[in-house]
Parts: C-alpha cells; structure tokens; sequence
C-alpha cells in the first residue's frame, strides 16, 4: 500500500508539431489512473485531439495505474509520456 | 535483412510510413496471438483463420486470412451510470471466468441477460491502406444483434470518447472481406500515422528497425482501448527479452 501511494514523476514530451509544455515534468500520485495524464495533457494544451503513449510502442489504456505503467514503463526515476495532436483529418 | 526467428523481423526504412505487407501482417498476426494466448488465457483465445484464395485469382504462396477472437463477453456493471462525466471505478474489463472459473455461456444470461454483450472480433489485413483492421459485431446474450447506438453505449465511455472525440478513429459499417456480410468496423484512415508515432521512438533504438512482431500489440493497445480490452503490460515486456 505504501508503495501504491508513492509519487512517481511524470516527464512529458512533444512529439511531432506538438507544443512543448512549460512545465514537462510533474508529480502524480501512483494510485491515480493514467486518464489523470490525458486530462491534464487536454486541459493544458485546449485539445481534444491528443494522442498519448508511453515507451515501447505503448498506449496505455486510460484506466491503468500510474504506479504500474511506472514500474514497467519507467526509467531513470521517471515514466516518460508522449503525446502528439492529430494530423490534417477531421 | 531477416534473421534466422521470425520473431525477431524488422522493417529496414529510413522513414517507415507506419504500414505493414501483407506477408509482414502474417507475422504479426501470429506472434499477437501467442503473447495474447499465452498472457491472457483467462480470456478467450485468438487464433489465425486461413482463406483459401478465391479460384478466380492466380495461385499464389500467401495464405490469406484474419486473426479472430470470438464470444469476448463484456459486462455492463451500470448502463446508467454512462452519462456521467467521471470514469468508472467498477469493472468494465471483459471477464468471463473469474468468478467460479465456469465458462459455459449458455449459463450466462441468468442474471444479467442484457447486461452482458458478446463481441466477435475479427482483425483483418486491408491492402489499400497497408494496416490492420479491426472488424467486429456484437450481440445480446440471447443472440440478439447490437445495433450501433447500442454499441455506442455499451463500450467503455471512458476509453472510447478519447479515442472518437480525438477523431483517432471511428466506427462504421462495412462488409467483412472474408465473410461478405456487414461488421462494424474501426476505420483505417488514421493508423498508420498514429502507428508511426508509437514506434518514433523505437525506431530510435540502436539495432533500428521496428519488430514486426510487435507491430499488431502495439495496434491492439490503441484500438482495444474503444472496448475496454488491455494489453496485459507481461506482452510488451515480452519483447525486450527476445
């Protein structure tokens, strides 16, 4: 339970034309759920249009733990998070 | 070019365009299924359905066919509840044997007969867009057929407004190339582009080149996501160890 609470450090990074946040990394509890990521991912760059991966060609279901995608996914202390915004359709 | 494990199969391109050969498909296809089999066996099993070729074309040595997975059953905890703007803490993963292990489906609709849809999944190769496609249908327990506004609202709100409002992909009618009857289906259109993305990073490794293998888990982790299905983290890791 202990570690289930634990913070884990979220790095995100831009991929494609994507705009860079000012502040790429964060603190995120390791019970919250990966759609805590997308929300603040939405809410910071005003689109809908997202599209959110981890490493390893991944893209983690919305309800998956944070402190699961950490441990699988994670590196050097970090998990990082990719996002990119949809191209010309739609 | 390729190594002696076909698992081991990589595509060699200065810049991949996110698509797969038919051929490559196949291989894809079959290491899907033995990692979906293998960490997933509480599920139902997919398996490859060969198409003899139809006698009007030329004989050729590519077996056609599709990967299937069929009677997934995916319980509605509260249809209600799907208004809400918040996600679910209830289950809404398909399970169809973790209460008593006793998976017989003529017992199923006993409790919940509408409650409980059954989803027949068909993944088929689509050689104008050089991806994977997936088909799927639905029914209710007593072998009624979903039709698509009850699909709309059976499948996990979460998850799936994402992917819809995201305009990632959408679902439409058209027919199964094999079985020539009308499936829903998660249009191509945007596949390749966001199979691209997944792997930019992959193709940064030092050996290069994506795995072909991977190719259908890391598909199958975007387009499961609109039916709630995960990919259990055990498949991806799976890789790293080849």
């Amino acid at each position: 339970m202990a570690s289930e609470s634990r913070k884990v450090v979220v790095h995100l990074r831009a991929t494609g034309d994507a705009p860079i946040l000012k502040q790429a990394k964060f603190k995120i509890a390791g019970s919250d759920k990966f759609v805590k990521v997308i929300d603040f991912l939405r809410r910071q760059l005003h689109r809908e249009t997202l599209f959110v991966y981890v490493n390893s060609a991944f893209s983690p279901n919305p309800d998956e733990l944070i402190t699961d995608l950490y441990n699988n996914f994670g590196f050097d202390g970090k998990l990082v998070v990719n996002y990119a915004c949809s191209m010309a359709w739609g | 070019m390729t190594t002696s494990s076909k698992n081991q199969r990589k595509i060699y391109k200065s810049s991949w365009d996110g698509t797969l050969s038919r051929d490559e498909f196949q291989v894809a296809a079959t290491s899907f299924a033995e990692r979906w089999n293998k960490f997933n066996s509480a599920l139902p099993q997919f398996s490859w359905v060969a198409r003899p070729n139809p006698p009007y074309l030329p004989p050729t040595s590519q077996a056609e066919g599709y990967l299937a997975v069929e009677n997934v059953i995916m319980s509605r905890t509260d249809e209600e509840s799907c208004g809400g703007g918040d996600y679910e803490e209830g289950k809404e993963v398909t399970s169809c044997s973790d209460e008593d292990g006793f998976v017989d489906i003529a017992t199923l609709a006993q409790n919940h007969d509408h409650a409980s849809h059954h989803y027949d999944f068909h993944v088929v190769y689509s050689t104008s867009y050089r991806v994977p496609v997936l088909y799927f249908r639905a029914y209710h327990s007593d072998g009624q057929v979903l039709i698509l506004d009850d699909v709309e609202k059976s499948i996990p709100v979460n998850s799936a407004k994402l992917l819809m409002e995201s305009k990632w992909t959408f679902i439409t009618q058209e027919d199964h190339p094999y079985l020539n009857r009308p499936w829903y289906t998660l249009h191509p259109c945007g596949t390749s582009e966001w199979m691209k993305l997944l792997f930019n990073n992959e193709l940064g490794v030092a050996e290069g080149g994506v795995v072909v293998a991977k190719y259908l888990v890391s598909w199958f982790s975007v387009v499961g996501q609109v039916f709630g299905l995960k990919i259990p983290f055990g498949m991806l890791v799976s890789f790293g160890e080849l």
